[in-house]
């Protein structure tokens, strides 16, 4: 295979102009978000954990969406998203950082975040069900496992795939498998794949094996997450959608997401010449299909609580019809789906740069809209409210997310070389690079 | 089927000479009418590139028929995106207006009735309906509207008056330019197919 001549080195040392300008600006937000975050931390803190929460539960988003995908694309053997799988296995390998990220969370969750942590189970009736599900052992032990889970996911999906990169093509496979990595590849033996593969063979079984089992993982954790995390925050309330509504809004919003850092790696230099409008049309089209997948999910949950009209179910949506939560909520109706399937319901309009950018944009404000919208009726019973902290924990969480993600991304190359797909990925006749002038200005 | 070359199921000249057959009936025109030209090539690429030299001669009123789909024939052949998007938009928007009204005209109007002290119409419980029916009509004018554009049903076509054409469906790659075509004059046509490299040229009648 000629991948080889492909591959741009690893950029090693000082990154080139766009890479430097994306860390200053992620220098910037970090000090600026540090410096807001620390004057309100304290005097409101309430406020703060809350915007903490918001803004913590939008990154991870992404994070669990690229890993989502990641295991997608190696059980179903893709070749459409081999130009992004580098990204995004470096957006899921952000899963320790936000682990870490989450600690502050720990912290205010029993004073500030969660009010069934201060409740009495023997006076608290909603309470009395769900006494292991809401207790301290129980969401510290299983905001653990379920950190660890992903960050073992994302860091053997990212590790095979570095290794593939570097390995040539008749490399034996020597001694790499260690621990519990044997065993999985034990048993892919005994499934009847050959015994002695190469590296680069074996780094892609590796990360199959790792998907395979990954996949069932993930359901799992993400709905954990999304039940312990966000809908907790109303306990008497119960939905047993959540867990898709939380992975649904993950997945558009990291199309979305993976979308724009296509077209900025294609035009700064480091996807040139593998990118393809193909690419980035099957990425608006899964978005699209997130589109309706969304909207059905959040419909339904809507539907069904509307239908049965249950005092201790609908008591979350008549806390969202107070004040400007109502026009939130059409918001979201209209925004969050309407606008985004009309637009790209066309398939031209699904590589239109200057239309698929802003939407791509637009999509990242209303999943932020979407999460405030589950989030924030609990401390502004009485409206939206833009408060200064939601600004500073973003800039802040975002500043170093971006910081970390430019790091992997500067040291490795930029999209796997030795993908078994490359090729295939790369030589469509039919389907030309981007032209320039489409770039918006 | 009868074909030119194959004389002993080719009665047609002896049969109209007859006294008893019919004279000058639309269904047995005395003269057959010449529909076009077929081409044979050997492979999906010579295909393809015929095809690129067919657009590029201005030819309006031709086809291309292969075993298989062969990518890069859209761009080839000079086709605009389908519209078959149109009619499964138009039956998805009549179907999401037709759920719509069915559930106000049944529960609101013919039959009122108060259900859990709901409002009579709400587009909340009718939209799982419209949504339904927005899918169904979609597909349905998807299916409709592929048909409408390709002019089938059709009982008869030209080409099968072809024997070689049968390859088309094994692994024989045909290019037909029609002689209706505008820009269509007999022996210009020919040569361009030659030259675009078939080895197998005819004249497919009607």
């Amino acid at each position: 295979m000629s991948t080889s001549t492909l591959a741009a080195p690893a950029s090693s040392g000082e990154p080139p102009a766009p890479g430097r300008r994306f860390r200053r600006c992620c220098q910037g937000l970090t000090a600026a978000g540090a410096v807001v975050c620390l004057a309100g931390a304290f005097t409101q803190t309430r406020q703060f954990a809350h915007s903490y929460l918001l803004a913590f539960t939008g990154y991870l988003s992404v994070c669990v969406g690229s890993l989502c995908l990641v295991m997608i694309h190696h059980l179903c053997d893709a070749s459409w998203s081999v130009p992004i799988r580098r990204v995004m296995e470096h957006l899921a390998f952000l899963a320790p950082v936000l682990a870490v990220l989450f600690l502050p969370i720990a912290v205010l969750a029993p004073s500030h975040l969660y009010d069934w942590m201060q409740a009495d189970p023997q006076t608290a009736p909603a309470l009395r069900g769900q006494a292991l599900r809401l207790s301290l052992p129980w969401f510290h032990g299983t905001t653990l496992a379920v950190f660890a889970i992903w960050t073992w996911l994302a860091w053997r999906l990212r590790h095979w795939s570095l290794q593939q990169d570097g390995a040539s093509p008749n490399q034996p496979a020597g001694a790499t498998l260690r621990f519990p990595e044997t065993l999985l590849a034990g048993l892919s033996r005994a499934l009847g794949h050959p015994t002695e593969p190469g590296l680069v063979v074996l780094a892609t079984r590796m990360m199959r094996i790792h998907a395979s089992y990954g996949i069932c993982l993930m359901a799992l954790t993400l709905t954990l997450a999304a039940v312990l995390w966000i809908k907790a925050l109303e306990h008497p309330w119960h939905s047993a959608m959540y867990g898709v509504y939380y992975f649904a809004g993950s997945l558009w919003v990291t199309l979305a997401t993976l979308y724009v850092l296509a077209v900025v790696l294609e035009r700064a230099g480091p996807l040139r010449g593998v990118l393809r409008r193909r690419h980035l049309h099957d990425l608006a089209v899964l978005f699209f299909a997130f589109t309706l997948f969304h909207a059905y999910i959040a419909f339904s949950q809507y539907f069904l609580i509307w239908n049965a009209a249950l005092p201790q179910e609908t008591v979350f949506y008549v806390k969202r019809e107070a004040g400007s939560w109502w026009g939130m909520g059409l918001l979201l109706v209209f925004g969050h789906f309407l606008v985004p399937f009309l637009a790209w319901l066309r398939a031209d309009a699904k590589v239109w740069l200057p239309l698929a950018v802003p939407l791509c944009v637009w999509a990242w404000l209303m999943h932020y809209a979407d999460l405030a919208f589950n989030i924030m009726p609990l401390i502004h019973p009485g409206g939206f409210r833009l408060h200064y902290l939601d600004l500073g924990c973003l800039a802040w969480m975002g500043g170093v997310l971006g910081l970390v993600f430019h790091r992997h991304f500067a040291a490795h190359r930029p999209y796997p070389i030795r993908d078994p797909r490359l090729a295939e990925a790369v030589a469509a006749p039919s389907s030309p690079p981007l032209p320039a002038s489409t770039m918006p200005s | 089927m009868i074909t030119p070359d194959d004389p002993s199921r080719q009665p047609d000249t002896a049969r109209r000479g007859h006294p008893s057959a019919p004279r000058q009936s639309p269904f047995h025109p005395a003269t057959p009418a010449s529909y076009g030209l077929l081409a044979q090539f050997d492979s999906a690429a010579d295909t393809l590139r015929a095809a690129a030299m067919v657009r590029d001669a201005g030819y309006r009123h031709w086809d291309v028929h292969t075993p298989f789909p062969v990518r890069g024939m859209d761009a080839a052949m000079g086709l605009a995106p389908s519209r078959v998007g149109w009619w499964a938009a138009a039956g998805g928007a009549l179907g999401f207006a037709l759920g719509m009204w069915m559930v106000w005209w049944m529960n609101a109007h013919d039959y009122p009735i108060v259900v859990g002290g709901k409002p009579l119409f709400s587009p909340i419980p009718a939209l799982p309906v419209a949504f339904e029916l927005s899918i169904l009509l979609a597909a349905l004018g998807a299916l409709g509207g592929m048909l409408w554009l390709n002019r089938m049903p059709r009982l008869h076509h030209p080409l099968f008056n072809s024997d070689r054409f049968k390859l088309a469906t094994h692994d024989g790659f045909f290019l037909v330019i029609e002689t209706a075509d505008p820009a269509f004059a007999g022996d210009a046509a020919r040569q361009l197919l030659r030259r675009a490299g078939s080895r197998h040229i005819e004249e497919v009648t009607d």
